[in-house]
């Protein structure tokens, strides 16, 4: 059978065709899944921004959950970003910004309390930037000097320093020889905090 | 240089895979697809892992398969059954450890063209029974990994002061102020050269000896 | 974004992929035949030459097949195979091309188109362009980018061993080893560029 003509040809269009049916079957099989793992990466950054002491072991279901109970997504309504509720009141504002960083993509929240000036907290969950340089945005360090900055008035809510220098109450540290990552984090958080500061209500707030 | 030609046993094609013809320091193959990933050990880990579970399984179907596969198309079908099995590990992370996956990047579908998987598939799982096909593979991918590992603690603990995301007692303290270069691809680079420059001195010298 | 700054961060993302981000320096893709064939300049240019070809010419096509065909089809997971189809396929189709209509030009370039198939740096440009998302135009440029970034390594480390052929090196250095430390230091230096385009 080895020897007619037809066999290779038979045999290469079985060898793709079989693999090609499983592999899309396993790609239909998992598709919510990674669906659902975009989702709740995006939930847990508004969480671990608004509500900076939780627990960042918190995942799954149990992250869900916590979303579904304080976060309010009707965005519309708070100029596109996410209230943090507690009842009828709002504890914080959840501002997503995104955007082109050195690498790839870079995706984080900012959180603001209802004054419009205190930053919350702050949660990077989508970067591809130099692991231990770049990198380092995802880090703890990082994030928890957010906490309590206030936002300037004007086109530069937050400045971005380098080590050394003096940090004022706008002002937070870059990371050392990420200064690219750095620029680019820089403008992509003062663009989405000045948008909002620009489209919401003025007056009492929503 | 290779000890004489020995019987197909199950521990000398490991020892031979291993270390006698180690792919990375004796015959400098497949560096490319994971080098990028040692400056963590995690990563380092999860790449050897899947590389060795690739070269098993596409060395044992390689040699399933090897004499229904027309000989003037083989490599097409070593190429496709690599491809199949690398996709596979690919879907599994990106739906089961998505962080994983995003560090990782586009080197798991690399892994389709490191050369060992291509080497090992023409050079042993062709003409060689399925189970000791078997064997050569993951034994190839040990030794591979092997030299890897090696290369990523130390970029790691130089580098970052951490193993395996845990600080290390002198590395990660205020007297050591952490070599960045390791955590950059020259790092890299003047690593590799270290380990094979060790892993060839100590061979010859255990091959000298026993000559 | 319209066609002016399309084509100037096309600009950029290529003058990056040549220097910040050069393929075989920061990403390692290519080193095998990197190491197997730097050892003469002539060797290296040749090889170069055909990979900026290659390169340029199959990141567009997979581009093409990734966008137009792929992504409708939603079998993203297949880019694995069907890059490896165009490459080996478009190298195959020049190498008769060449065979074909310029025979001296075969003997000089083709010989390497071989080996070209297995250049992990093919493949890792495409599966980049892919991560990236880059457009059209940014193909264009990050695959020609690439290949130059890839050709100016290879042809620098064969100028270098070419004048270190005399030298002593001690003997589990020698080949792979001193070549990955002065591919080492070339990463080093080639870290310089940064910053120098504002933007990458």
């Amino acid at each position: 059978m080895k020897d007619h003509a037809w066999f290779p040809i038979a045999y290469m269009f079985l060898i793709t065709a079989i693999p090609t049916a499983l592999l899309i079957g396993l790609a239909h099989y998992t598709q919510p899944r990674v669906d659902a793992n975009a989702q709740i990466a995006f939930e847990k950054a508004v969480i671990m921004a608004t509500l900076p002491a939780t627990d960042p072991t918190l995942r799954g279901l149990a992250l869900h959950k916590l979303f579904v109970e304080r976060i309010n997504t009707q965005t519309n309504a708070a100029a596109g970003a996410y209230r943090l509720m507690d009842g009828d009141a709002v504890k914080a504002y959840a501002i997503p910004f995104a955007g082109k960083g050195f690498w790839d993509a870079i995706k984080g929240v900012i959180a603001v309390a209802p004054d419009r000036t205190t930053v919350v907290g702050f949660y990077v969950y989508e970067q591809s930037e130099t692991p231990g340089l770049g990198a380092e945005i995802s880090q703890p360090w990082f994030r928890a000097q957010f906490q309590n900055k206030t936002l300037a008035a004007g086109d530069l809510p937050i400045t971005f320093r380098r080590r050394g220098e003096p940090l004022g109450p706008h002002d937070v540290e870059t990371v050392t020889g990420g200064t690219q990552t750095s620029v680019r984090l820089e403008r992509l958080v003062n663009q989405a905090c000045d948008q909002w500061r620009a489209a919401m209500p003025s007056g009492a707030t929503p | 240089m290779s000890p004489p030609a020995k019987k197909l046993t199950y521990t000398n094609v490991t020892l031979e895979a291993i270390w006698y013809n180690n792919p990375i320091f004796r015959q400098i193959l497949g560096i490319c697809s994971t080098l990028a990933v040692t400056n963590l050990v995690l990563n380092t880990i999860v790449m050897c892992v899947a590389l060795i579970v690739v070269t098993g399984l596409t060395s044992l179907t390689v040699s399933s398969l090897r004499n229904l596969t027309p000989r003037n198309i083989r490599m097409m079908v070593e190429t496709l059954i690599m491809a199949f099995y690398v996709i596979i590990v690919d879907i599994a992370l990106r739906a089961y450890w998505p962080e994983m996956s995003s560090n990782l990047g586009p080197f798991v579908g690399l892994i389709i063209t490191n050369c060992i998987l291509m080497g090992r598939s023409e050079a042993f799982a062709i003409v060689n029974r399925p189970l000791i096909s078997m064997v050569d593979g993951v034994a190839s991918g040990i030794g591979y990994s092997m030299v890897l590992l090696v290369i990523a603690t130390a970029r790691e603990i130089f580098g970052m002061g951490t193993f395996l995301g845990v600080p290390v007692p002198f590395f990660s303290g205020p007297y050591w102020d952490r070599w960045v270069i390791m955590v950059m691809p020259p790092g890299a680079f003047f690593m590799l050269a270290v380990a094979i420059w060790i892993f060839r001195s100590i061979s010859t010298d255990t091959e000298e000896k026993s000559s | 974004m319209n066609f002016s700054t399309q084509i100037a961060q096309a600009v950029v993302i290529c003058f990056a992929a040549m220097f910040t981000g050069n393929i075989l320096l920061t990403t390692f893709l290519g080193m095998c035949s990197f190491l197997a064939c730097s050892r003469e300049v002539k060797t290296a240019v040749g090889l170069g030459a055909a990979v900026v070809f290659v390169m340029t010419c199959t990141t567009i096509l997979n581009w093409v097949m990734y966008w137009l065909v792929l992504v409708p089809l939603h079998i993203e997971f297949y880019r694995y195979i069907l890059f490896i189809i165009v490459i080996a396929a478009f190298v195959q189709f020049i190498e008769m091309v060449i065979e074909r209509y310029s025979p001296p030009l075969y003997y000089t370039l083709g010989i390497f188109l071989p080996l070209i198939t297995v250049n992990c740096a093919i493949l890792g440009a495409a599966l980049f362009m892919v991560i990236r998302k880059y457009t059209f135009i940014e193909t264009i440029g990050y695959g020609f980018g690439s290949g130059v970034g890839w050709m100016l390594a290879i042809v620098s480390m064969a100028g270098i061993r070419q004048k270190m052929a005399v030298n002593r090196i001690p003997k589990g250095l020698q080949g792979p080893g001193i070549t990955l430390i002065i591919a080492g230091l070339m990463a080093l230096g080639f870290i310089g560029f940064t910053g120098v385009l504002q933007g990458q």
